[in-house]
Formats: C-alpha cells, sequence, structure tokens
C-alpha cells in the first residue's frame, strides 16, 4: 500500500513539472515534439530509477560531507550510460535531443529525489519513488509537447527512429510557429500549470465544504 | 590527515572507480555499434547524394586544392565510382548554422550537375533549423536546378533559395556548404575535361 502512495506521490501530488517546478530548463526546450519528450522522458526515468537504487543502496556508506558529489558521480554515471546506449540504438532521436541528453546530469529532480529520499529509504521504495517521479515527468513532457507540436506544426506523433510519420490533423502552414519556438514553451507551460493550480484549488475548496 | 578524512577521500574515490569501470564496460559494448551506425550513416550519405555511384573512393588531393581556392568549410572529398567509370563527385562540408556545426553531403555529377544534398548531423533548435534536414528544404527546385557554374542564396539574400521558415540562419549555413561544394567541383570538372 506504501509503495502505490509513494508511487502516485511522484506522478500526480508532486509532479516535478506541474507541482514541484523542477528540471525546468530541459522540458522548456526538449518539448517541441511529443517523441522528443517521451524520449527525454524515458531517458530521465532510468537515470532516475538507476540513481535512486543505487544511493540508497549506499546511503549508509556514504559520509555526509561528500554526499553531494558522491550523488553526482553515480548520476553522471547513469546519463552516460543512457547516453551511450542512446547514440547505439536510436540515433535519430538521440541526434534531435542533442546536449540534452548530457544534462541530465543536472537536471534537479534527480539530485532533489537523492537528498530527500533515496539517502532516507529502502532500495525498493526508492526504485518506486524513482518511477513514480519518472513518469510523473514524463507524463507532463508529454502533455506539453502534444500541445506545442500539435499547435505549432498540425500534427503529432512525428518519430523518425520508428517509422512513424505522423498523424496531420492540419496543413503546416496553418500552424502557429511560435509555439515551437521558446517563447510557445513559456506560454505553453504556464497556461497549463494555471489550469492545474485552478483544479487542484477548487477541488480542495470541496473537500473543504 | 585524520580517519574521518581519510574515510573521505577513500569512499569517494571508491564510487568514482567503480563508476569508471562499469563505464568502461557500458563502453565497450556500445561503442562499436555507435561506430556501425556512423558508418552506416555516412555511406548513405554518400550513396544517397549521387545515386549513379556504388563505390566511393577518398580524394586527398583535390581536398587540398579546394582548401588553396579557399574552401575551407569542405572536410571531406570522394570520387563516386560506377564499376569504373567515375560517375560524381561527393563534398563532405561542415558549416556554422546558428547552434551547431552542420555537417553536409553534397554530391555533384560528371555533367556538373548538384546530384544531392543531405545533412549527416546537425543539432540545430528542433522543430525549426532542424528542418534543413527534410526533402521539402533539399529538394526544393533552386537546389535540383542548381551545377557548378551557379552561385546560390536565400530568398532573403536576394537568390532563389526557400530558406526554412524561422531558420534563416541555418538554411544559409547550407547555401554556404552547397556553394563551396559547387565551386571546387567546377575546379575538379574544369581540369578533367
Amino acid at each position: 500500500m506504501r509503495k502505490w502512495e509513494i508511487f502516485k506521490n511522484g506522478v500526480f501530488n508532486e509532479n516535478p513539472i506541474f507541482r514541484l517546478l523542477l528540471g525546468m530548463c530541459s522540458t522548456l526546450a526538449v518539448t517541441t515534439a511529443v517523441v522528443n519528450g517521451i524520449g527525454m522522458g524515458v531517458a530521465t526515468t532510468m537515470v532516475l530509477i538507476g540513481s535512486n537504487v543505487i544511493i540508497a543502496l549506499l546511503r549508509k556508506a556514504i559520509p555526509d560531507e561528500i554526499r553531494i558529489p558522491a550523488y553526482i558521480v553515480v548520476i553522471a554515471t547513469f546519463t552516460t550510460i543512457i547516453d551511450k546506449v542512446m547514440a547505439a540504438t536510436t540515433p535519430d532521436l538521440h541526434q534531435v535531443l542533442g546536449i540534452f541528453i548530457p544534462l541530465i546530469v543536472v537536471n534537479c529532480i534527480i539530485l532533489a529525489r537523492a537528498e530527500a529520499f533515496a539517502s532516507k529509504n529502502t532500495v525498493l521504495d526508492s526504485a518506486v519513488d524513482g518511477l513514480g517521479m519518472g513518469l510523473g515527468f514524463t507524463l507532463a513532457l508529454t502533455v506539453l509537447s502534444f500541445i506545442r507540436e500539435l499547435i505549432g506544426t498540425g500534427t503529432v506523433l512525428v518519430a523518425k527512429d520508428f517509422g512513424f510519420s505522423g498523424i496531420t490533423l492540419f496543413p503546416q502552414d496553418k500552424g502557429i510557429l511560435l509555439m515551437i519556438l521558446q517563447p510557445g514553451a513559456f506560454i505553453t507551460l504556464g497556461l497549463v500549470l494555471g489550469a492545474i493550480n485552478w483544479w487542484v484549488r477548487k477541488r480542495e475548496e470541496q473537500k473543504n465544504g | 590527515m585524520g580517519r574521518k578524512e581519510l574515510r573521505l577521500v577513500v569512499v569517494l574515490s571508491v564510487i568514482s572507480i567503480l563508476a569508471g569501470g562499469v563505464l568502461a564496460w557500458v563502453s565497450s559494448l556500445t561503442d562499436p555499434r555507435i561506430q556501425a551506425q556512423a558508418e552506416l550513416k555516412k555511406k548513405a550519405a554518400l550513396q544517397e547524394v549521387l545515386p549513379d555511384a556504388f563505390a566511393f573512393q577518398p580524394d586527398e588531393v583535390l581536398l587540398e586544392k579546394a582548401h588553396t581556392a579557399g574552401y575551407r568549410d569542405l572536410v571531406e572529398s570522394y570520387l563516386g565510382y560506377q564499376d569504373t567509370n567515375q560517375v560524381g563527385l561527393v563534398f563532405v562540408a561542415d558549416v556554422k548554422g546558428y547552434s551547431s556545426t552542420v555537417r553536409l553531403s553534397i554530391g555533384v555529377s560528371m555533367d556538373g550537375r548538384l546530384s544531392g544534398i543531405k545533412v549527416i548531423s546537425q543539432a540545430e533548435t528542433p522543430g525549426l533549423g532542424a528542418k534543413i534536414t527534410e526533402s521539402d528544404f533539399l529538394e526544393q527546385p533552386a537546389f535540383r536546378e542548381a551545377t557548378i557554374n551557379d552561385q546560390l542564396a536565400v530568398q532573403k539574400d536576394r537568390g532563389r533559395v526557400d530558406a526554412v521558415t524561422g531558420a534563416t540562419i541555418s538554411s544559409r549555413a547550407v547555401v554556404r556548404g552547397v556553394n563551396q561544394a559547387l565551386a571546387a567541383a567546377k575546379l575538379f570538372l574544369a581540369e578533367a575535361l
């Protein structure tokens, strides 16, 4: 039961993007297409689970004074592994995400989970926490990139690595290019955050009667 | 150094050494595949821009001549053969784009026509500059009809090339690479004739 709570916490209550507002840099940068968003989300999830497990394993062996450098070494190792595996298996996606894969190292959400959760909990709980947080991150990226890719290009789910040319809902020249530019990232994130906050507040008010 | 400090050094060293070992192992597994992918991509990139050729031979002399003539963005040059007949040239160019170095392959057939352009690698803005890789841009009439006597330019620079919307700088980079390849091919073809 507790595992389910930990999992749900990552996906909803403490969703890294929509509730904690962590990892904004890669969020704003890669959500131009759904496949980029999901690719980034899955890569981050792998790193999160891996680093959470290892850090939970080592939590009694790592002295307090050097915990941050130790965490960073673990996180960087997993990030490099993911980077290499993606380059070997999904070269097109790897090329598009480019610099943002190595930058997973400095995604706040990963260090935050290491510090706030994995260093104080069991290996299994930490793995579940990594999975929940990772899925929450992926879900949020998918929502944002779906909106941006659709409005920006008229086509969603273009995935070259998997030989899928996407679903075109309206021609490209009717799309609003701004949505896949940097301002589109801020506008979309702002509106979605606003909507979620409004909904959460309304629910709380109802609960309190 | 006290016992406590020593422990810090040992723990962090052990973690780092283990991490290094794991990475070396992963690297030994993935690197051959990454390299194979790159080779495959390279061959495809040459083949795609000069479809008539089956085999490619690097030509350092030609490359040097191009550099001397000032076409410094060209980094590799190949002669394309069908059996023993030379059917064209392929240049690989590294041009400075908006946010990355764009690597292109450019094919020129023996009759002096541009036979194809392909973007081998780039890290331009996804959804914008990254669209220079698409056939809508690379196979437009301005490129399809170009010959070694042409000097191309994007429409903003009063040329015929229709730049990718919102990505003039990336488009210009491609045009620059193509121009250098065409000019270098002209040097070679003038000599061969």
